[in-house]
């Protein structure tokens, strides 16, 4: 494109549009989302945390109570980080919410590591894999103890302080 | 004598706390009955209704859960194809987050013409042990529960893959045995009081 007398705009503009996309392109790659989980591989990557408390927090942007009770998690994690526990967060957000789950986190900035649950399949088939006992409510979470069992699922927002209590009993148990 | 008095008070308390959220309602079993006052003033009763219709379709809905919010038009769209084959379909709000008035206005953006209901204190919500929204039920016209779960398998409407509740109401109107009588889905937890 040529414009008499604007060249010096017209590379200007190009510049700032080659900066814009790169600056996206960094953005994307800069993802706070540890990255996506099926039920199986939710799984597995609770059992790598083995010889640590566990605690499993599913959540979405668009979920009051979850996003409530999120800072408070964050704190969770911090106070007891030395002691070994680790929060685990995992959305459940609409694929098309990726950009909103990505907002939330870079707003939160989290202390602990945050997951997507993988789109597509049936979610009665994950939801049933996490807990038979979890009807698909939000939010949602699950404790484990140190060898990796389940002791608790927590429907609904976390009932913090009876929840560190727990989490400190098992804390204290090696 | 007074001690003993108490501690029958406080035991009879305790029962009513324990009964206060019921265990969710078997399939096949008979479905809790409630009466509730519709937005638009009349009346409604389970039971009636189950009588008066081949079965009757509760539905938990919200204004503010994206979840219940995707399934809005296929709310309306189920209410008016099975109103003609003899099926009604009710919403009940539970949440305390949600007024009377955000839930007519909600009704009315949504053109759902079916009865809507506050359920205060969430009394019928504990009835069914229902956890979030939406959850519907099927009830049939002798008061059977027959189906309890989501009303389908995707919040995208294109991408439905096992629609159950339309699975179930074709097969109770069919006279026969419904394949998956539960299901389960990804809701808002309902706000109680």
């Amino acid at each position: 494109m040529s414009v008499p007398g604007h060249g010096i705009w017209v590379s200007g503009g190009r510049a700032i549009v080659a900066l814009l996309v790169l600056s996206s392109l960094a953005a994307a790659s800069r993802s706070r989302l540890a990255g996506e989980l099926d039920a199986s591989a939710l799984k597995q990557t609770v059992a790598r945390e083995k010889g640590r408390v566990v605690l499993l927090n599913f959540w979405a942007t668009w979920c009051v109570p979850c996003r409530e009770e999120f800072p408070e998690l964050s704190k969770l994690q911090t106070r007891h980080q030395r002691e070994g526990l680790r929060v685990i967060g995992v959305s459940t957000d609409f694929p098309k919410e990726r950009a909103a789950v990505e907002k939330f986190l870079a707003g939160e900035r989290p202390s602990f590591p945050n997951y997507r649950k993988k789109s597509g399949g049936d979610d009665q088939d994950f939801i049933e894999a996490v807990d038979s006992s979890w009807g698909g409510e939000l939010p949602f979470s699950v404790l484990y103890d140190r060898a990796g069992k389940k002791v608790r699922v927590y429907s609904g927002s976390l009932p913090l302080a009876g929840a560190e209590k727990e989490i400190r009993r098992l804390l204290a148990a090696r | 004598m007074r001690v003993v008095r108490s501690i029958l008070v406080l035991a009879a308390l305790g029962v009513l706390a324990c009964n206060a959220v019921a265990e969710a309602p078997a399939i096949g079993a008979a479905a809790p009955d409630f009466q509730l006052t519709a937005l638009d003033g009349k009346a409604f009763s389970l039971s009636s209704a189950a009588k008066a219709h081949k079965a009757v379709v509760v539905m938990f809905i919200s204004t503010q859960c994206q979840y219940s919010n995707a399934y809005n038009d296929r709310m309306k769209d189920m209410a008016n194809a099975y109103a003609s084959r003899g099926v009604q379909f009710v919403g009940i709000n539970s949440n305390k987050t949600e007024d009377a008035a955000e839930v007519a206005s909600h009704a009315k953006s949504h053109g759902h013409t079916f009865p809507i209901m506050k359920d205060p204190d969430n009394k019928v919500a504990d009835l069914y042990d229902t956890r979030h929204t939406p959850t519907v039920y099927v009830v049939d016209s002798q008061g059977k529960l027959r189906y309890a779960g989501r009303i389908d398998d995707q919040t995208k409407a294109a991408d439905v893959t096992s629609p159950d509740l339309k699975n179930a109401l074709e097969s109770l109107l069919a006279n026969q045995p419904i394949a998956k009588t539960t299901t389960k889905a990804f809701g808002c937890s309902i706000k109680r009081v």
